[in-house]
């Protein structure tokens, strides 16, 4: 009788809280919103307008790289402060050339970040006692049984962890869990920033077209003014 | 998300919880909907249950003597569980996956208990003092929780159980249930909470990345999230050289698009675009002079052609919007804001002597 009521009781809390799952993660998903947008296509055109992207003084190369760094400035600047934008504006500015831009663009802000410590290169302190000791019983615990495929499983999964933090900006100083929160974040921004991109290359390239396809500007101007 | 608010207080949610429990028995229904089914009952409680915020109070099922028609006296007897929305990011899905674990055993042994918990007062009607289960929640909302949680946890983990119970009621804390035949040393449950957490998000990342529902192993997972992130750079890097291939026209035209993208949604008419295009002409402008453009008179001429162009979109009538997300990204909230912009902007354009056709 107890066990059955209680076993109700946390079916009911459980259908308490699923709608709300389904909300939360329609929270997570909802990140990409109408501000973040708003907040990324300001930056990347400031970004645009601050390397001076338009003039033809640049070439090819320093153009595209230049395109891009406004494009993760936007992205980081629009998403606000989490680990992966703190690493990714560090990681930015690790290079010489691009301080300069970074400081124009981030204004105060940039001064503020630098302050704080960078955590791109800080490795989660272990003391030396203690992985020496978790290394012994890791190797007596495996003499016993020898488990080959957990084993393997183990260090599949290792390596491919090393890699996502290779890739996550800011991800080497994160231990697994919050690499995977930062990954889900990481890739929802990284989304909409292609989608973003490619809103606004196809804008342009339109916008092109019509341009070239209208008589020249003095011309409109005077109709214009007639009307 | 304007069902979101903060839960109230949770021992008192959770006893009322436990007196409508207590309510609901009485109606005498629990014989014929228990079903032992474990988690086939749970899901379809969740399923029918899902269904009580729009349809609350319209059924009335009697026949039934399966769970649907239990909903009725839930819609009677928990009239709160309905309204309460957690916004915490990570709440629910701790507790949905504590709760599951739960619901997966379909019996479960008490254990002696080791200490008194003040939050025992939630099993209401219940009496399971004789259990040494500990329960998972999280009382605050917030995204912090996950980050705030886990020191919590170690800390709970690390020390005596009873310890939680120290803890202020407003900082997190997580209790866990332990299951049948495993283990209740701190240490197993808060790894057996860490692991629930990790399969929680890899759940999400399922979710997001394309393709990824049939592969269930956690390195075959990590490898397509890794394929999924590297492709998506890889977009970005294209996608950027495809831009710089358009760019050198790019300075006009990014006005042009902005005078366009914003008259489809601008009810309003011509001064909002002009004022859009404005504010940021302002910005790019304060930068210019903190910057000492080498070439001012570029950047007004630029200006000048983008407000030729502007007033070009204002006579034309605009073309198809290639990309609806972009328009609908620019609102007309700030238009107000835009307004004041518009002195400067004019102010400029006077100064050329060009104010003339500009249209108000």
């Amino acid at each position: 009788m107890l066990s059955r009521t209680h076993f109700i009781y946390i079916s009911a809390c459980v259908a308490a809280f699923s709608p709300s799952c389904l909300l939360s993660f329609s929270v997570a998903a909802m990140q990409v919103t109408e501000a973040f947008k708003h907040a990324f296509l300001k930056q990347m055109l400031l970004g645009f307008q601050a390397s001076a992207v338009s003039t033809n003084s640049m070439g090819f190369q320093e153009r595209k790289n230049a395109i891009k760094l406004s494009a993760d400035v936007a992205m980081a600047v629009a998403r606000g402060s989490r680990k992966w934008t703190r690493g990714l504006i560090a990681g930015l500015s690790e290079e010489q050339q691009n301080r300069s831009f970074l400081q124009l663009i981030l204004g105060e802000q940039y001064e503020r970040r630098l302050m704080k410590p960078c955590y791109s290169s800080w490795k989660i302190p272990r003391c030396r006692k203690i992985v020496r000791r978790s290394l012994r019983v890791c190797c007596r615990r495996q003499k016993k049984k020898k488990n080959q495929s957990g084993v393997l499983a183990r260090t599949l999964v290792e390596k491919r962890t090393q890699q996502l933090k290779r890739l996550v900006p800011g991800g080497e100083s994160m231990d697994g869990f919050s690499l995977l929160d930062e990954t889900l974040d990481y890739v929802l921004s990284l989304r909409a920033q292609v989608d973003l991109m490619q809103s606004l290359l196809t804008t342009v390239e339109s916008s092109k077209l019509r341009s070239h396809s209208k008589r020249t500007l003095p011309e409109r101007k005077a109709s214009y003014v007639g009307k | 998300m304007q069902g979101l608010r903060a839960p109230p207080d949770d021992l008192s949610v959770l006893e009322r919880q436990g007196a409508c429990l207590l309510n609901w028995q009485q109606q005498g229904r629990e014989q014929s909907n228990y079903n032992p089914r474990g988690g086939g009952y749970c899901r379809q409680m969740q399923t029918s249950f899902q269904a009580l915020p729009s349809g609350c109070g319209g059924e009335k099922n009697a026949n039934h003597g399966d769970v649907h028609g239990s909903i009725d006296c839930f819609s009677n007897g928990w009239p709160d569980l309905a309204n309460i929305r957690y916004p915490v990011h990570g709440a629910a899905n701790v507790e949905e996956t504590s709760i599951t674990n739960v619901s997966s055993n379909s019996s479960r042994k008490r254990k002696a208990d080791k200490s008194p918990r003040s939050k025992e007062k939630e099993n209401g009607g219940g009496g399971k003092g004789d259990s040494s289960c500990k329960r998972i929640k999280e009382e605050t909302g917030g995204g912090a929780t996950s980050e705030t949680g886990q020191p919590n946890k170690k800390e709970a983990a690390s020390g005596d159980a009873s310890k939680k119970n120290d803890k202020p009621p407003k900082t997190d804390c997580i209790h866990v249930r332990a299951r049948r035949g495993q283990a209740t040393d701190s240490h197993s449950l808060a790894e057996r909470v860490r692991r629930e957490r990790i399969s929680q998000r890899m759940k999400y990342l399922q979710d997001l990345v394309p393709g990824c529902s049939k592969i269930t192993g956690k390195a075959g997972m990590l490898d397509e999230i890794i394929n999924y992130v590297q492709s998506l750079q890889r977009q970005v890097e294209f996608l950027s050289m495809k831009l710089a291939t358009a760019s050198p026209l790019m300075d006009i035209n990014i006005d042009n698009i902005f005078g366009r993208e914003i008259n489809p949604s601008c009810k309003s008419g011509s001064t909002a675009m002009i004022g859009m295009s404005s504010e940021l002409l302002d910005q790019s402008y304060l930068r210019f002079d903190s910057l000492q453009h080498p070439h001012p008179c570029s950047g007004l001429d630029t200006f000048m052609d983008s407000s030729d162009l502007v007033l070009r979109q204002n006579v034309n009538p605009p073309v198809a919007v290639p990309d609806a997300s972009f328009g609908s990204s620019f609102d007309v909230n700030g238009c107000s804001v835009w307004s004041t912009n518009l002195q400067s902007l004019y102010g400029v354009d006077f100064q050329q002597g060009r104010g003339a056709a500009l249209p108000f």
